[in-house]
């Protein structure tokens, strides 16, 4: 990590680049820096100066990046390659954890649980890093780094990283950091930067180790034409990209775009082949995929570099958030340009241009950003963009996860729980009851979610449908075989859990209120620990009603509680199935219906909805109807997920991540995101 | 626990056949040398016939299928198989799309057959090479030519131990840029099949700076149409735009669709 001092200026001879090569590699760094491979400038490991990029330069236009042979001497003569260095900050496959091996003892087989990896790596310098790369590198520390849970790999990484940029001397074709902000005067977050002249380098130290580095080097310092000279040319380089692009208000302007025809137009040349993603050095998006033997035995989770533009993305069981092209290139370019800004504080992208060159048919998003979301006349007092919105204060405990530190423990360890007990629900649902002593799972808040993972099989998240002194219960369907092998258990099987994540509902909100409970299926498991906890403060709430949908009769959980729950009186109990046989003697028809006959103070009413995002829809519609608004509704959003822990990037909406900001919002936090086809 | 509670269950009876086919994708099964014998614990392989001299007409609970449909005896004879099989995978571009030999789809199956065969009276073959998902239901299928070795040990590994198979559908370029190759086409200008094509070959072609021949066949949303485009601004003609796609699955629709395009 860069810590800054007092800068001071110094002239490297072209002849002594090597000796500075030398000083980088002490102390047993692996230096890595710009090289010719393959046809391309990429970042690979440097062991002396000729392996640089010396005499080369690039023709860069959108799908196109020819090497150029120009004959001289100059090492840093190029814009940005495919490679950027989230390939070694972030690398595109990480073992995320192995499981142990069943290891048979005099008892019984130790249960198999999750351990984690460690990284291994020498200490790295990276050398050539450009102002929007530093850039880069920032956001994506603002994106792993700063928690709740924190990625370690990328910390132990950056810890060690010893920054020495270079300032951009030509511009491609593509460059646009001067529209971005972040370039190309190298201007802060580095150790050492250089500027190349043509006998030379102007040296400016940032921090204490870019000063070590130099320590031996016995350098001049750079004489005021050397700094002019310096100056000069950055300033040519600005000069080389024209005008800036109109950012102004972009946020805002591509939300408002949000079903623009453009998308579509895009969708007719976009690939859809992840190469934007892929060579952009500030996404972030991984997916875990399991590795095993036949056995099961020696598995793993394989941590890999994904993209929102592949098709499983947004795939959850039963469904598909993105299944169109357009709704894809419309989730990256929103979120990159967008949202990203109340998301993290910054735009996704500093203008590196990547991502045009190497689109492999020249798709460019300058061009695209000005066609989507045109620049308006500016406003007398444009809109600020709103922050995220704050965590409410009643649910702390989603607020106090402990502060991540590279050196500590990972925040969010996977804890092997025991299966106390097992019970049919309904002919596919199964309610496991698991027993922990762990505080971090008995903490837990009703509608807050579990990863729950099972060797070699896929880890799915599922939320947590009650929470007792010994452990907590899961109502899990069988909806692909990632789900049966976890409703399969049987009492004495371990499983990992890691959890309790996200943020539950806002159950003091609750009090001194109405509150309407609207879900069908197997959507209840969520709120049943809401229940648990109303019921648990019965004298602090007014009115309880419970409206309830199911397919069939068959198809209801907990039937003897409900029953109880309905005879007690103590709540209003609603169910409504969509068919029956002669047997049921309730209502049928939607739960909507049900909603609209519900006697409720509306004005002071709270409807806490689960369910699948049409239903919850028609949901919303009716509470609206009755004068419920939007801070009143709280709805609990599916998405896919890898991590949980919002590192992953696959449950991205709007300016949020489901897993880690949700999954219950209300409305109004949503606004124009809620069950939008295709975000 | 998967795996382990599995492990003891009753060996899935399991058989390989061809149709029209090179039988490269058996070839591929076979080098999976070193993890045979655990294969072969797991599943007791009843027939293959480029393996072993037992044979068996079935019931299996897993069949392979090779190769594409081009006799009518093959047409016949796969609906017979079908019934035999619980669960049927194809396997290989013959299979799963047609194999190079469709490329007579697109051409006069008549004037072939007059041009090759001295007495072609004699020959009983279709006027198309179709895949097997045209003439029954497949469950799941591996695509290539070959078919990868390690997305079949995937396979036997996700139904011995009960999880989804992990078949990516996304582009070969996705593993090119993990694998840290600069994509051909922007860096030379030389077509490159990779971005409307399938992962699963490893990224191999790229991998030796050579562009991708399109072997897995289209990826899912293939825009090939997109990509045929961007061929012709770097200077190809129709005839070699077409030619590019007109290779191992020149029968999927996606990649068809260009060959008909542009011939």
């Amino acid at each position: 990590m860069v810590s800054a001092v007092e800068p001071k200026t110094y002239f490297l001879p072209r002849q002594d680049l090597a000796k500075l090569l030398d000083r980088l590699h002490d102390g047993g760094r692996q230096v890595i820096g710009p090289t010719i491979r393959d046809g391309a400038v990429m970042l690979d490991p440097i062991e002396r100066v000729d392996q640089l990029p010396v005499g080369w330069g690039i023709d860069n236009a959108p799908g196109k990046a020819r090497l150029v042979e120009q004959h001289g001497s100059r090492v840093f003569d190029q814009p940005p390659g495919p490679s950027s260095w989230k390939r070694w900050t972030y690398p595109p496959r990480l073992t995320e954890f192995a499981w142990t091996d069943a290891a048979e003892t005099d008892a019984a087989p130790a249960p198999r649980r999750p351990k984690p990896v460690p990284a291994k790596m020498a200490p790295q310098a990276f050398l050539g890093v450009r102002a929007c790369e530093i850039a880069a590198l920032r956001v994506q520390d603002k994106v792993l780094l700063e928690g709740p849970v924190v990625d370690r790999d990328y910390a132990a990484r950056r810890r060690d990283n010893l920054i020495v940029a270079v300032e951009c001397a030509v511009a491609g074709g593509t460059c646009f950091c001067t529209s971005m902000g972040t370039g190309p005067e190298v201007r802060g977050d580095f150790d050492l930067a250089l500027s190349e002249l043509d006998d030379g380098f102007v040296v400016r130290v940032g921090t204490d180790a870019g000063r070590a580095a130099l320590e031996g080097l016995t350098l001049p310092a750079a004489t005021s034409d050397q700094t002019a000279a310096a100056a000069a040319s950055v300033a040519r380089v600005r000069a080389q990209m024209g005008e800036p692009l109109p950012m102004d208000g972009l946020p805002d302007r591509l939300m408002a775009a949000a079903e623009s025809p453009r998308w579509a137009k895009i969708a007719e040349r976009c690939l859809a082949c992840t190469n934007c993603t892929l060579v952009c050095p500030t996404c972030f998006c991984t997916s875990i995929s399991q590795r095993s033997d036949l056995d099961g035995d020696g598995a793993s989770a394989e941590r890999t570099w994904d993209s929102c533009f592949t098709l499983d993305f947004a795939r959850v069981a039963g469904g598909n958030f993105r299944t169109r092209v357009e709704d894809r290139y419309r989730q990256w370019l929103t979120h990159k340009f967008g949202t990203w800004w109340p998301q993290f504080g910054s735009s996704g992208c500093v203008g590196c241009g990547r991502c045009i060159a190497w689109c492999p048919v020249g798709i460019d998003v300058r061009e695209e950003l000005l066609a989507v979301a045109p620049p308006v006349a500016p406003a007398a007092d444009p809109p600020p963009i709103a922050p995220v919105a704050p965590m409410p204060s009643i649910v702390p405990s989603a607020l106090t996860l402990p502060t991540p530190t590279a050196e500590g423990p990972r925040p969010m360890p996977w804890r092997t729980v025991e299966v106390l007990d097992r019970r049919r629900e309904t002919r596919d649902v199964i309610t496991l009851s698991l027993g922990t002593d762990d505080p971090g799972l008995l903490a837990g808040r009703p509608g807050q979610f579990v990863m729950a993972a099972l060797p070699a099989v896929a880890a799915p998240p599922i939320s947590v449908s009650r929470f007792h002194p010994d452990g907590l219960e899961l109502t899990i369907r069988a909806a692909g075989p990632a789900t049966a092998a976890i409703v399969n258990l049987e009492r004495g099987d371990t499983v990992a859990l890691r959890g309790p994540l996200g943020r539950g509902w806002p159950v003091e909100l609750a009090e001194g209120r109405d509150v309407m409970v609207i879900t069908g299926g197997i959507g209840l498991a969520p709120l049943r620990p809401l229940l648990d906890h109303m019921l648990a403060r019965r004298d602090r709430i007014a009115h309880i009603h419970l409206a309830y949908g199911a397919r069939t009769p068959g198809d209801r959980l907990y039937v003897d509680e409900l029953d109880r729950l309905a005879a007690s009186g103590v709540i209003d109990v609603a169910q409504t199935v969509d068919r029956a046989g002669p047997e049921w003697l309730g209502r049928v028809g939607v739960v909507t219906q049900v909603i609209d006959r519900i006697m409720c103070s509306c004005d002071r009413t709270i409807a806490f909805v689960c369910g699948p995002e049409r239903m919850m829809r028609a949901t919303v519609d009716v509470l609206h109807e009755r004068g419920i608004p939007d801070e009143r509704i709280w709805v609990t959003l599916e998405r896919h997920m890898d991590c949980g822990v919002g590192l992953c990037g696959h449950c991205q909406l709007g300016r949020y991540f489901v897993c880690k900001d949700g999954p219950v919002f209300s409305l109004a936090e949503l606004g124009p995101a809620f069950a939008v086809e295709g975000l | 626990m998967p795996g382990t509670r599995h492990a003891s269950a009753h060996r899935p009876r399991v058989g390989v056949v061809k149709f029209a086919s090179c039988d490269g994708c058996q070839l591929t099964i076979l080098d999976l040398e070193d993890q045979l014998l655990a294969i072969t614990e797991k599943f007791d392989i009843v027939e293959f016939a480029e393996a072993t001299s037992n044979r068996s007409q079935g019931p299996f609970d897993v069949l392979f299928v090779e190769g594409s449909i081009s006799t009518p005896e093959q047409a016949h004879e796969i609906v017979q198989l079908r019934r035999q099989a619980t669960m049927l995978v194809t396997i290989g571009a013959c299979a799963t799309a047609g194999g190079i030999q469709a490329l007579r789809n697109l051409a006069d199956h008549d004037a072939f057959n007059r041009a090759v065969y001295p007495q072609p009276q004699l020959i009983k073959s279709l006027a198309t090479s179709t895949p097997v998902s045209e003439h029954v239901a497949v469950d799941a299928e591996l695509y290539g030519c070959p078919i990868s070795g390690s997305q079949m040990l995937e396979l036997l590994t996700a139904l011995s131990i009960g999880r989804r198979p992990q078949l990516p559908d996304e582009a070969v370029c996705a593993l090119c840029k993990r694998l840290g190759n600069p994509c051909i086409l922007v860096a030379t200008g030389e077509p490159c099949l990779g971005p409307v094509t399938r992962t699963g070959c490893g990224a191999l072609c790229p991998s030796f700076g050579r562009g991708c021949y399109g072997c897995f066949g289209p990826k899912e949303a293939a825009n090939s149409a997109s990509l045929a485009a961007w061929f012709g601004t770097l200077g190809q003609s129709d005839e070699q735009v077409a030619r590019e796609f007109a290779k191992f699955n020149v029968n999927a629709p996606a990649f068809r669709a260009v060959v008909e395009a542009k011939r």
